[in-house]
């Protein structure tokens, strides 16, 4: 069942570094609804915290999506560092894990232009509207470059509204 | 569904016919991945999911409300 609410809780309770990015982080931004998406996360790849990331994730059974049921994959630190981008199904729903995202880099730059917001109690990183938009223009595919017009004018709407 | 039928249209995902609209999907953007998982799924789970994943969007705009205020 899906419940990446309790995801933010358990990677934040194991001090994993990441960021929100993709469809839900661009919903918290205020962008349409789109209830067919995966929990996209930017995390770190540094040795110590991939394998917080993996210790965290262990109990939900994380699997890869994209292979087939017969080959046998462990979501430890060194398939991760091994790795960059991993679709994983778990017990708390599709998680995307993502090392490096087009036009903004990996977590470090992705963390540099994200705020922290209280998500019941705890505090998450969500990445900018300015950088949501930037990565979906660079990613050049045309379900991003679609979305670019609501994203943009939200940004507009969201810069007039401070004037 | 059976596990051979899934790692069938996880096969299909992998590697599309080319010209096919699984292939056209795919460079588009869309996720296909997902899209078999749920096919896995009764049409109530399916539903259920709709209602969690609404439910987290719901409180994630919540928060951000919350913290420009």
């Amino acid at each position: 069942m899906i419940d990446y609410g309790t995801t933010l809780k358990v990677l934040i309770i194991a001090d994993v570094n990441f960021v929100m990015v993709g469809g839900y982080a661009a919903v918290a931004h205020g962008a349409e609804i789109v209830v067919h998406q995966c929990l996209e996360l930017c995390y770190e790849r540094t040795p110590e915290n991939v394998k917080r990331l993996a210790t965290a994730l262990a109990p939900y059974h994380p699997q890869r999506r994209d292979a087939l049921e017969a080959i046998s994959f462990v979501l430890d630190d060194r398939a991760l560092l091994q790795g960059m981008n991993f679709k994983l199904q778990t017990d708390l729903g599709d998680i995307d894990l993502i090392g490096q995202l087009p036009g903004l880099g990996e977590f470090r730059e992705v963390a540099r232009d994200s705020l922290a917001v209280n998500f019941h109690g705890v505090s998450i990183r969500v990445a900018s509207l300015d950088a949501i938009i930037r990565s979906k223009r660079a990613s050049g595919r045309g379900k991003d470059l679609n979305a670019l017009p609501e994203l943009e004018a939200l940004k507009q709407l969201r810069d007039s509204g401070k004037k | 569904m059976k596990s051979s039928e899934r790692d069938r249209l996880f096969e299909l995902v992998a590697n599309p016919p080319p010209g096919s609209k699984i292939e056209a999907a795919k460079k588009y953007g869309v996720d296909l991945t997902v899209n078999v998982r749920r096919l896995l799924l009764t049409p109530t789970e399916r539903v259920r999911e709709i209602e969690a994943a609404l439910r987290f969007a719901e409180d994630l705009q919540t928060a951000m409300d919350q913290m420009s205020k």
